[in-house]
């Protein structure tokens, strides 16, 4: 059975979305560019929060499947000489799933702070690879993905990289992004996720129901696994580069971020907060020399005032004021 | 082909080591030109510059020196009423230590949300093939003033049109290093490496060895240390390099990284134990190496410049440029700051050269146009721009370390520096591209091994 959203959810979905279909007509090409990084940021947050919001596991080690998409997808480049999009997207997606087939395999075995340091260390073993193997990966250079071609049709030559990226990449990521969500959707409203949920509450009881703890787990690691990768093989191409960068623990540490601003005990929370968090880096870091510390005063006002994140907060005030009402 | 002696091949590198001069009386000329005329209306509207370097973290000691170089210049031209007399420079700074991916994002929003005219800085080698790339696609006229890696112009970008670059070819700086290293200590053998693990580090330990391989036959690596860039703790590599009993250390660790391997390698008596080469020792902001850094050793400055050479009297251009850039920050350049400070001049020179041909301000096609081929006389020496691949040359230089008692930090001595033509050591227009480097396969394929010394 698949569940329908609720009347009420699709009252605010439906037109958020209409309004991010017009956008690229009504705002600057550098603001949908922007807000194109923030979506892919939205998927890696979406998947990372099956895991941590409805299983219960915090993951150190989502930068491994961030990353494998994103070298997956360079390469394809490298070796394939194969610049389509859809190509990018299926080789970044096996190389990811390669990569959370493994490592979950070892991690679910674990719960609470080892599983965290586990997810961490196996995760900066992919960086250690990528930064030593420097004649396959490029190393600290990294290795350069061109602008792909996206369902066949490439940039018209002499066409201009950010129109491109700010109008056809844009509604490209825009809809892999709503599908995503919709997927997602379904999967922590069915039974499965029920299931994780049950398994994230109480461990011992949802044995007892007959659930079977460990392959449950397994299998959310690799949808989160898939969700990360995508994310990662849609960012590549905005960046043009990918470089161990994005594989080190603290790529790690900014996907908790984007999850703890927006609210990980929310579906929504985790996309809200990807997209205030890119923002929030990409003006911290334009706007002063002190962009650590704009960041770190956010996160223990964050972690202090506002547990609930963004959108957790907002519900409350919500619930608050109709209460009054 | 005959046998090949040290002696005739390092005179046909057209080496020098330079000879203290003594300080011209007289005062310092001003090289300043009579006002050029201005020819055309020109707009009065500011011209924006991004300037991204480190101002965080442990390289911030090599790469704060280029924002106080840039805006030095900055000051300097809008004193004279800005460019062409007119359109006053505005900098936006911003911090190269947030990463590849940020920085990015960040020249993007220069370009496209503040609107920028020009984009410079930038020190990394990590850096500068992520960069190039978008300001290519951004039509974004971009003058780095470091981040000197080969790949740049072999691989990343390889027929630039936006981008230039200030700073020496990177492979000049390991073949700098062993050139003054076989004039030196000819009778190193046994050599040990301590190089940050990135592509910097590869480079140096890369050109160092082929170029010591032609020149001092025989030698061996008997130790390869690869601490990650940012280490702070050096304490296995130097104990392990001692360990190996080498005559000789060579090091490209740079920045903070190096202060701390300096620091921690006199405890362990390691300067005593053997000899030392650096790429890139004396690149930091020079107060930063203190008197207790071992004197008479190779301390290298990325091949490119140290502030009290060309020495004092010498060359009236650097006597200025030091102590205007004393008077202002309170301390003594770095190669970025003269680096920084000369990309502006040779903009300056360009935006001039194209008004006086077309008059107005002129594009950033006419702007280009004038940068290929430029040369321009700097603090340095003589900058030359090749038109194929957008780099500068300048002749290289190292130095040796010592003391001396009217600066409260230690210096390479002026009376000793080694200065290399740069021709001789990278490779030229026309040679095909090349693994690692293009400078590795020609220094390779074209240089003599020495048999007798």
């Amino acid at each position: 059975m698949i569940p329908v959203p609720p009347r009420r959810v699709l009252v605010y979905t439906i037109p958020i979305a209409l309004l991010l279909f017009v956008l690229p007509f009504v705002v600057a090409p550098y603001q949908v560019a922007l807000l194109t990084y923030g979506l892919t940021f939205a998927i890696a947050a979406l998947g990372f929060n099956l895991l941590l919001g409805y299983t219960g596991l915090l993951s150190f080690g989502h930068s491994a499947y961030f990353g494998m998409g994103a070298y997956g997808v360079a390469f394809i480049v490298k070796y394939f000489k194969i610049s389509s999009m859809e190509a990018f997207i299926l080789g970044g997606i096996v190389a990811a799933t390669a990569v959370a087939a493994l490592f979950g395999f070892v991690c679910v075995r674990y719960t609470r702070i080892f599983f965290g340091i586990l997810t961490l260390a196996l995760s900066q073993v992919i960086w250690s690879l990528a930064f030593k193997f420097f004649w396959v990966t490029g190393g600290t250079d990294g290795l350069r993905v061109p602008t792909p071609s996206l369902l066949g049709v490439g940039m018209a030559p002499g066409q201009d990289k950010m129109a491109f990226l700010a109008h056809r990449y844009y509604y490209y990521v825009l809809v892999i992004f709503l599908v995503g969500v919709a997927v997602m959707w379904v999967i922590v409203h069915s039974p499965f996720g029920k299931a994780l949920q049950a398994i994230r509450d109480n461990e011992t009881r949802a044995e007892f129901v007959g659930v079977q703890v460990r392959r449950y787990r397994y299998m959310a690691f690799l949808v989160s696994g898939v969700y990360t990768g995508l994310a990662g093989a849609l960012w590549v191409p905005l960046n043009g580069l990918t470089t161990p960068d994005i594989l080190h623990w603290t790529f790690s540490g900014k996907i908790v971020f984007f999850t703890v601003l927006g609210g990980f005990q929310t579906f929504f929370g985790p996309i809200i907060g990807a997209v205030v968090f890119n923002y929030l880096e990409t003006y911290a870091v334009g706007h002063t020399v002190y962009w650590q510390l704009v960041l770190g005063v956010v996160l223990v006002f964050l972690v202090l005032a506002l547990p609930g994140g963004i959108v957790g907060t907002a519900g409350r005030v919500l619930d608050r004021l109709r209460k009054a009402a | 082909m005959g046998e090949v002696s040290r002696r005739d091949f390092l005179n046909s590198l057209g080496v020098t080591v330079g000879a203290a001069v003594a300080a011209s009386a007289g005062s310092v000329l001003s090289p300043a030109k009579a006002e050029a005329q201005v020819r055309g209306t020109i707009p009065d509207k500011p011209y924006k510059i991004g300037h991204m370097t480190f101002f965080t973290g442990a390289a911030a000691v090599l790469g704060e020196p280029s924002y106080k170089g840039h805006i030095l210049a900055a000051e300097e031209i809008n004193a004279q009423g800005g460019l062409l007399g007119k359109r006053k420079i505005e900098t936006f700074k911003a911090d190269e230590a947030a990463g590849t991916d940020a920085n990015v994002k960040e020249m993007r929003r220069m370009k496209l949300s503040e609107g920028i005219d020009l984009f410079t800085g930038v020190i990394s080698s990590g850096n500068t093939p992520a960069l190039g790339p978008v300001a290519e696609e951004l039509k974004l006229l971009t003058i780095f003033v470091d981040g000197c890696t080969d790949f740049l112009f072999d691989k990343a970008v390889p027929n630039p049109h936006y981008i230039f670059r200030i700073t020496n070819m990177q492979s000049a700086d390991g073949v700098t290093a062993a050139v003054a290293t076989a004039m030196t200590w000819p009778q190193v053998r046994k050599i040990a490496h301590i190089h940050p693990d990135y592509s910097y580090g590869r480079n140096a330990f890369d050109h160092f060895k082929i170029s010591l391989d032609k020149l001092v036959p025989g030698t061996k690596v008997v130790y390869e240390g690869w601490p990650k860039l940012g280490t702070t703790d050096f304490t296995s590599h130097i104990t392990n390099a001692i360990g190996a009993k080498p005559d000789l250390l060579v090091s490209s660790v740079w920045g903070g990284d190096y202060i701390a391997m300096y620091k921690q390698g006199l405890r362990y008596d390691l300067f005593k134990k053997m000899k030392f080469t650096s790429m890139i020792a004396f690149g930091v902001a020079p107060h930063a190496i203190g008197k207790d850094h071992p004197e008479g050793v190779i301390g290298g400055i990325h091949s490119n410049y140290y502030w009290n050479y060309p020495p004092a009297g010498k060359w009236p251009l650097n006597d200025i440029f030091v102590k205007k850039y004393y008077d202002r920050w309170k301390e003594y350049p770095n190669f970025q700051s003269e680096g920084a400070y000369t990309t502006l001049m040779l903009l300056k020179q360009s935006i001039e050269k194209a008004n006086k041909l077309a008059g107005g301000w002129p594009d950033d096609e006419a702007i280009i146009a004038m940068l290929e081929g430029a040369s321009i006389s700097g603090p340095a020496g003589y900058l030359h721009i090749r038109p194929d691949i957008h780099q500068g040359y300048k002749d290289a230089v190292t130095g040796f370390s010592k003391n001396d008692p009217n600066y409260p930090f230690q210096i390479l001595d002026p009376s000793r520096m080694v200065t290399i033509p740069i021709r001789n050591i990278t490779a030229p227009p026309g040679w095909p591209k090349g693994e690692p480097t293009s400078t590795y396969t020609w220094i390779e394929k074209t240089w003599p091994k020495v048999t007798k010394a």
